[in-house]
């Protein structure tokens, strides 16, 4: 899976690049319009992660390229151009997604991943993590080959922290993915552990170890081997 | 009062004082000259009988016509500088006292001294007078009567440009991105007001647009290093296996950049808010998005056990989807924030209001101050201090107005709309 990233800032550049690329993505990074331009030109990507303002141009005009030249490759715009004609510009001008920065990582990762499925959907429908495969298409998850049923908000924390394996998630950032950026959480996201308490049983019910950890209560991590 | 009425009313007031100063004017000089005329009349009979009398040395045969006679009676005194003089006597062939106009003299004939009163009636004259004078009033009346029609019609005419260059100042949306384009006119006021207003905002266009793209930049600038410090916090939380407390130090990062976040976005909001640049045309289904609301949160207010009554009819506002949500978004996490565990809640939707009530704890809060920007009741964590705020500038642009009310132990923020805006279907 190969992904370019097109971001000015330099150290979120590379901090994107070193997440995805321990992530398992075939990763390369530039920082500037001219370069990107290059970039795609030559290459084919699955994933383009694209932010909006480059030096030398923007990047609504490499998506507007990428579209002239029947390009097929996803694309991810992530702006701080949170402006709601921003947004709808951008996704009329056939990018899959966008996301508003700060992001955390880990929904960035998920998206992607989402788009990549999108993208080559034969048979890749299905994610595989130890016991548990999730078909991300018919919304259903096997575990051990035995139906388990979830509720959406459970499918979705699933398949969050699947993607996210071996990685620790703040509550913040899985809060933020199940019930979006305009909510606010009083409860300093306690509820949020019933979810995560009725998974694992579920899981666990269906005859896999408990392989999501808690982290002291702040962050879960779903643990493989 | 119209520009046009004040000076008709001048114009007007101006033309029938001219009128009647100059007519009563005008009545005096003909008086005059029809008075001179008589006494020329009278002064050539006076001379005609002199003759007379000095040739005959007696006293001519007097004739009577309608408008003419003359009196004969023997008299004691000469008159010695005889002048006509205005009085009224009986006119016997017309039968009636009328003004007249009478030269009185003496003159001698056979040694014998006579006063001759020679008469001239007036009511020619003044029937002349009353004539013009009739003409007079209709002039008047006739040039009033064209000078308003033509005024009217004409002044309506000349004006239009003017009200064409008004319409289309009121009509200026600053967030649409053309400047003002108005036409060269015939009229050189009108042309310069229209050049003059297509500068003004033209320029209020550039300054307008340079700000936005600065707002615009400095949001871009801000948001791009708290990704930076989120991402970073992000890649550093791998790297604490067996350390709670770094990881609670950094999640109380990532919650701070969070809220700088939220906060910079709110800013920013407001700032969209007060620059106007949100056009409120669309029609906005409310009803629907509470509902899409409440559901996203159901399992919040499950959490937090509250009892939840919604009574809502289908409302569709002409407003702005965004503005309509973000409203809804704030208003609906203050009432779960605030309202404690096991607490009721009510939303009540009509094509007039929208009211949110819920139990409270603590008392009524402070009504002159809820409203204002940072102002927070108690230190919390997740609050910008700016949701109430935002409502209340989205009221303001959308011509709502929002109330707070303390009554029985119940919060009661009450959205009140245009009646002219809601609509069922």
């Amino acid at each position: 899976m190969k992904i370019l990233i097109i971001e000015d800032e330099l150290t979120l550049n590379q901090t994107m690049l070193d997440f995805l690329s321990g992530a398992g993505y075939l990763c390369e990074s530039v920082f500037s319009y001219k370069d990107a331009l290059e970039k795609i030109e030559y290459h084919t990507y699955d994933c383009i992660v694209l932010d909006i303002m480059l030096p030398g141009g923007s990047g609504l005009d490499i998506l507007r390229f990428l579209k002239q030249d029947k390009k097929t490759d996803g694309v991810i715009i992530i702006s701080a151009k949170g402006a709601l004609e921003d947004k709808i510009e951008g996704l009329q001008l056939g990018a899959d997604d966008y996301l508003i920065k700060p992001f955390h990582l880990s929904e960035l990762s998920v998206r992607i991943a989402a788009i990549i499925r999108r993208k080559n959907f034969n048979g890749q429908s299905v994610i595989t993590a130890g016991d548990i495969q999730v078909d991300t298409m018919g919304k259903t998850v096997l575990v051990n080959n035995q139906q388990v049923d979830l509720t959406q908000k459970e499918f979705q924390l699933l398949l969050f922290l699947i993607v996210n394996r071996n990685r620790i998630l703040s509550k913040n950032a899985i809060a933020q993915h199940l019930w979006g950026d305009d909510m606010d959480f009083p409860d300093n996201y306690d509820f949020i552990y019933s979810h995560i308490k009725n998974l694992r049983k579920k899981i666990v019910a269906a005859g896999s170890p408990d392989c999501i950890k808690s982290m002291y209560g702040e962050g879960y991590k779903l643990q493989l081997p | 009062m119209k520009l046009f009425t004040r000076y008709n009313r001048v114009n007007i007031t101006a033309t029938i004082i001219t009128f009647l100063v100059g007519s009563i004017g005008f009545y005096f000089v003909m008086d005059y000259v029809l008075t001179r005329q008589l006494d020329r009349g009278l002064r050539v009979e006076q001379q005609e009988i002199i003759d007379f009398v000095k040739e005959h040395n007696q006293l001519p045969e007097v004739q009577t016509t309608r408008h003419q006679w003359i009196d004969i009676v023997p008299a004691a005194d000469p008159i010695p500088h005889p002048k006509p003089n205005t009085t009224e006597a009986f006119n016997k062939i017309e039968n009636e006292r009328e003004p007249i106009r009478q030269l009185v003299f003496t003159v001698n004939a056979g040694g014998k001294s006579y006063q001759v009163s020679v008469n001239q009636s007036k009511t020619e004259t003044e029937d002349l007078l009353q004539l013009i004078i009739l003409v007079t009033v209709l002039m008047i009346a006739l040039i009033l009567l064209s000078n308003y029609l033509i005024n009217r019609k004409l002044v309506t005419r000349l004006w239009a440009p003017f009200y064409r260059t008004i319409d289309s100042i009121r009509d200026l949306q600053l967030s649409v991105k053309k400047p003002l384009q108005l036409p060269a006119e015939s009229i050189e006021e009108i042309n310069l007001l229209n050049a003059s207003v297509n500068k003004m905002t033209a320029r209020i266009h550039q300054d307008y647009q340079a700000l936005r793209t600065f707002t615009e930049n400095a949001s871009h600038e801000m948001q791009t290093p708290l990704a930076v410090i989120r991402s970073k916090i992000e890649s550093l939380l791998q790297d604490t296996e067996g350390k709670e407390k770094t990881i609670q130090q950094l999640l109380t990062i990532e919650d701070a950049t969070l809220k700088l976040s939220r906060l910079h976005q709110s800013l920013l909001l407001l700032t969209k808010l007060e620059n106007r640049q949100f056009q409120l045309s669309e029609a906005v289904n409310l009803t629907e998005i509470i509902e899409s609301k409440l559901a996203e949160r159901s399992e919040l207010i499950a959490a937090r056990k509250l009892v939840l009554s919604v009574t809502m009819k289908e409302v569709v506002l002409s407003f702005h989807r965004h503005l309509a949500e973000i409203m809804v978004n704030n208003l609906l996490n203050n009432m779960i924030r605030y309202t404690p565990v096991h607490g009721t809640v009510s939303i009540t939707l009509t094509n007039e209001v929208l009211s949110i009530k819920n139990y409270a704890a603590n008392g009524a809060l402070n009504t002159d101050k809820i409203f204002q920007r940072f102002y927070k009741e108690e230190q919390s964590a997740e609050s910008t201090g700016l949701g109430l705020a935002i409502i209340k500038e989205i009221c303001v642009l959308a011509g709502f107005t929002i109330t707070y009310q303390y009554a029985f132990h119940e919060h009661d923020f009450t959205i009140h709309f245009k009646p002219s805006n809601a609509q069922t279907i």
